[in-house]
């Protein structure tokens, strides 16, 4: 009996990663990892296809939670103090400038990555069934995202973060009923002023992340018993496509039962044994599969890191903004929402109550209806052309009006050609 | 891959991860560091020579220290907090020690224990004489008891 | 695969170099390594010599809650207390004259501006966008002892004086607030010191308005430069201070000019006289401070009753140092000062003249010299008003009675316009019912009054 020996299998309880029982213990034995299969489908890898979006969210998502916890060890959030800590974390901290501009470059990028991820998911056809919520929740995710950018943004107490808040909370309001209510509730007041920095900054650090973490927690599960990430099934062998592109088609029942491989049965915890009722693996398909291990994991950790050093080399060259410190009575001209809201701010600036709630308050409502509205079982792209042309023209709506309130709104909401004026707040 | 190439690059990369790690973690300890503090400094200055009399020692409220002018021996500078558990002593004249209120621990004029709960004798500043003439205490330098500064 | 993993990780962990080294190289350690050397050449021996190369690097602060502020200047600006520095090049050159404003207690940014949380040089002088305090000109330093010593005099800036009382008799509160007393036609001035920290753009504008602010109907006053000078030392010292109480505790100058001005005020050749002159009810006061201590002194201004029962000297609320003003003036004082203090009071006045008098005070403390002019005469351009200037008062009387010029005072007047098309005149006649009382106003009225040019008889 080696002691040392022992120790050390006392917590590594696995076989080595050279026999495949490891590989596959590396995966089930372990609390962090286990949200993997022990093994993945070869198409289940592939770049190309979800550009690992979903995985770069969550690992932006983890860089923001790391520099933020960081960050929190030099920030008060009442309204003088909060101003001289950013300039601290500017001057004094040590590497208080690199972590504040990771998290901030950090948030833009998550506002983006997400975005793209819904794009991506739309256009692999990922959300029909048995997906549809995992879409919803999903939505709820972006959502969630925008809010922990927005109360971020007040944060810094400086005269960007004030204004674009003022006209943030003004954009909410003009919700019919429950809008003046809902600014109140957020501002603590009538104005932003001390109680807005403190429920922004509890949104912020307590109440948004611990939701965030939660429903990705359910978002990554769900994806995990749907039957893992997507894949472009429509490039596979034709029998086995024509059996798994139609799954669910309306003339079939609801759950259409797959014969099952005869190697394979499952059992949940000893109580229900049964046969499978969603896809199962079949033997062809089995020579498609490899190990988590390696081949996922490192892919993942490619992804990973690549992110990691984007963020990182952004972060040496290009500083976060800090303006003067807020001053209510000084309005710039114009005062703009940040950035992801400035889409919304150009569509208010037509119509307060169309623009500002109706369209917004309907385009939400059309995404989460998606997965329920669409009638068409094909996630081939070429059988779904009209539907990823509209949400392509969804997607491009949103930036051209982003575009145009960056670049082309100045003084008075003025249009002016992008090379007149500086974007945003002077 | 073969075993050697395997062992190579494995090697190679354990080293960059454990560098990688060693420089995360004295860079997370360096930055919850403070560079600045909040607080009155520790090294200040309290005034000219001539400014303290000779005799009992001048008690500085907002620095806690007890400042002794000795006209043969120039100055020294005590902590006037009592290292039991903080309170701040009183000089008395009548017998020349220090008290501590709190619980009732007594030091001797050089600073010592004479009893008390008190563990350990009080203690002596570093005393300075700045450039501009002023006499500059230090309170993150200790010195033994018999430090004088002759100016 | 683990090959891309691994190069990549290599890139992360040069990347994370490369921050820390940028991190590790502050200019401000290269400064302080460079005075430790200077510093260690004046040192006696090897040892001390030692000691100071390797006295460690940091960050220097000086923390002032009292005046709401945090200085770090002393982290480069390491021989402003050190008189041995004082042909040192800069940031290291000693700062003379500093007494008693030690940066301990006063930090440097108060006076110099700047910005004293960075630790940069381009930040700390605060020469940078969204900074609003940029370091002031060496010339215009002194403006910031106005900052604090808002009453009496400051020895040896005689321009906060001047500019103050350019202010007061040139009009500006006609058209621009001070402290809530004023007009509302230019922007209030009562924090200009505080939003406006830019000397030169102050001084350019005083000489004329319109270089530096295209649209402003504020007239030429015609200041010579000098007269600009003083007014943008006032303008500078206009802040709103928050000073804890050690600060206003000090911050009355006590000199023996404020002192004597502070013996006009409260009248006290009323009572007293000095070698003789002046009045005899109370004792004499040449030579007072060799009689008796500055305690006992003080003591007699806070409490008279105190030492002498029954004295009729009232109990004067004073603080601190403006009670050391008149101890500090006493010190001085001779018959001759009581001479002069005698001959500028006013001899007495008739109801009529006092009222005049007062009215021409008023007309010039609440600003209408600045529309109207001293000499009344009018003139200040007002485009897009029939005659397109603003009328002189000296013939107010052939169109007004003198009961509708106190209604026009009262509520104010819109000026005819010209053109309906053309934007509205910039400048009309306020309402002053609020500000004045009915009593004032007609004073006012009997100033103007007493300057009508009477019409050319027939």
């Amino acid at each position: 009996m080696n002691p040392i020996r022992d120790a050390w299998q006392s917590i590594f309880r696995r076989d080595p990663l050279s026999t495949d029982k490891g590989k596959s213990e590396l995966v089930f034995l372990n609390v962090w990892l286990h949200i993997h299969p022990a093994k993945v489908k070869k198409e289940n890898l592939k770049v190309k296809h979800t550009f690992y979006l979903g995985f770069i969210t969550f690992y932006l998502f983890l860089i923001l939670v790391t520099t933020g916890v960081a960050l929190m060890f030099y920030y008060r959030p009442y309204p003088p103090q909060a101003y001289q800590d950013m300039k601290d974390l500017e001057y004094v901290v040590y590497l208080g400038t690199f972590l504040r501009n990771m998290h901030r470059w950090a948030a833009h990028g998550m506002v983006i990555c997400v975005f793209l991820h819904m794009c991506r998911v739309f256009y692999t056809g990922s959300y029909k069934r048995p997906r549809q919520f995992n879409w919803v929740i999903g939505v709820v995710l972006f959502l969630l995202t925008l809010g922990l950018s927005f109360t971020g943004y007040l944060l810094p107490w400086d005269q960007l973060a004030f204004w674009a808040i003022t006209v943030g909370t003004n954009i909410g309001s003009y919700a019919p009923l429950v809008g003046g209510r809902i600014r109140e509730l957020l501002l603590g007041g009538h104005s932003v002023g001390q109680s807005a920095l403190l429920r922004f900054y509890v949104l912020h650090v307590a109440l948004l992340p611990s939701a965030m973490i939660l429903l990705i927690m359910v978002h990554f599960w769900r994806v995990r018993k749907d039957g893992g990430l997507s894949r472009p099934v429509w490039k596979l062998k034709a029998e086995s496509s024509a059996k798994l592109v139609s799954i669910g088609a309306p003339a079939e029942p609801a759950f259409r039962v797959v014969p099952a491989s005869q190697d394979k049965t499952y059992g949940l915890m000893e109580v229900v044994t049964g046969k499978p009722t969603f896809e199962t693996v079949t033997a062809e398909e089995e020579e498609d599969t490899v190990f988590s291990y390696p081949y996922a994991f490192f892919r993942e950790a490619i992804a990973l890191v690549a992110t990691v050093i984007s963020v990182m080399a952004v972060s040496l060259f290009w500083n976060a903004p800090l303006e003067e410190m807020a001053n209510p009575a000084k309005t710039p001209n114009p005062a703009k929402a940040p950035w992801y809201f400035l889409g919304l701010q150009e569509l208010v600036s037509h119509s307060a109550l169309v623009g500002g709630v109706v369209v917004p308050a309907l385009a939400v409502l059309a995404l989460v209806a998606i997965p329920y509205l669409d009638p068409n079982p094909s996630r081939r792209p070429a059988d779904r052309k009209w539907a990823i042309r509209a949400f392509a023209v969804f997607a491009l709506v949103n930036v051209v009006l982003i575009v145009i309130g960056t670049l082309f709104r100045g003084p008075g909401w003025a249009l002016v050609p992008p090379w007149v004026h500086i974007a945003g707040a002077e | 891959m073969n075993r050697r190439t395997f062992l190579n690059w494995g090697t190679a990369g354990i080293a960059a991860l454990c560098s990688g790690i060693a420089v995360s973690l004295a860079a997370v300890v360096r930055f919850l560091t403070p560079s600045v503090f909040y607080e009155p400094p520790q090294m200040f200055k309290i005034g000219n020579a001539a400014d303290f009399s000779f005799g009992p020692p001048t008690f500085l409220a907002e620095e806690k220290i007890f400042v002794f002018h000795n006209r043969e021996t120039g100055f020294a500078v005590a902590s006037a907090v009592c290292t039991h558990l903080g309170c701040t002593v009183g000089y008395f004249q009548t017998d020349g020690r220090f008290h501590c209120p709190c619980h009732g621990s007594v030091f001797g004029a050089d600073g010592a224990v004479a009893h008390g709960p008190a563990p350990r004798p009080l203690e002596w500043f570093e005393v300075t004489l700045a450039r501009d003439g002023q006499l500059s205490v230090d309170k993150d330098r200790v010195v033994p008891a018999a430090y004088r500064l002759l100016v | 695969m683990p090959h891309l993993f691994f190069a990549l990780s290599l890139i992360a962990l040069a990347l994370m170099l490369a921050v820390v080294w940028q991190a590790s190289a502050p200019a401000w350690k290269t400064y302080q390594r460079e005075f430790h050397r200077l510093e260690s050449v004046g040192e006696p021996n090897a040892l001390a010599q030692n000691a100071m190369l390797t006295t460690p690097l940091d960050i220097r602060q000086v923390l002032l809650p009292g005046l709401q502020r945090v200085d770090r200047c002393t982290t480069c600006h390491l021989g402003v207390e050190d008189p041995t520095m004082k042909n040192a090049p800069q940031p290291f050159t000693f700062h003379a004259n500093l007494a008693p404003h030690v940066p301990a207690k006063f930090g440097c940014t108060v006076c110099h501006g700047g910005q004293g949380l960075a630790t940069g040089e381009r930040g700390a002088h605060g020469r940078v966008q969204f900074w609003q305090e940029p370091l002031l000109p060496k010339e215009y330093i002194r403006a910031s002892c106005g900052r604090c010593h808002k009453e009496g005099e400051v020895p040896g800036v005689p321009e906060l004086a001047e500019g103050r009382r350019l202010f007061e008799t040139q009009g500006c509160r006609g058209c621009h607030k001070l402290n809530g007393v004023g007009g509302s036609i230019g922007p209030d001035l009562t924090e200009e010191g505080a939003v406006r920290r830019f000397p030169e753009w102050l001084a350019r504008h005083f000489l004329d308005p319109n270089a530096v602010s295209k649209s402003s109907p504020m007239p030429n006053f015609h200041f010579t430069k000098e007269q600009a000078r003083a007014l943008t030392f006032y303008m500078l010292s206009l802040t709103s201070e928050q000073m804890g109480t050690y600060y206003s505790s000090v911050r009355l100058i006590p000199s023996a000019g404020y002192g004597r001005q502070l013996f006009v005020e409260k009248n006290c050749i009323a009572c007293h006289s000095i070698g003789g002159v002046g009045s005899k009810s109370g004792p004499d006061l040449l030579g007072v401070t060799k009689q008796h201590s500055s305690g006992w002194l003080d003591e007699q201004l806070v409490n008279p009753q105190l030492v002498y029962p029954g004295s009729s000297m009232p109990e004067y609320d004073l603080e601190t140092n403006a009670r050391k003003a008149i101890v500090t003036f006493m010190a001085l004082a001779t018959a001759e000062d009581a001479r002069s203090i005698l001959s500028r009071r006013a001899r007495p006045l008739t109801a009529q003249e006092a009222a005049i008098e007062a009215g021409k005070q008023n007309f010039a403390r609440f600003g209408c010299v600045g529309c109207h002019g001293i000499q009344l005469q009018g003139g200040v351009p007002n485009p897009n008003s029939q005659g397109g200037e603003v009328p002189s008062l000296l013939h107010a009387s052939d169109d007004y009675t003198k009961q509708e010029v106190i209604k026009i005072i009262q509520n104010g007047k819109a000026p005819p316009v010209e053109n309906p098309k053309k934007p509205v005149p910039p400048l009309y006649m306020p309402s002053w019912k609020n500000v004045l009382s009915e009593e004032d106003i007609n004073r006012v009225a009997d100033y103007l009054w007493s300057l009508q040019k009477k019409r050319d008889a027939w």
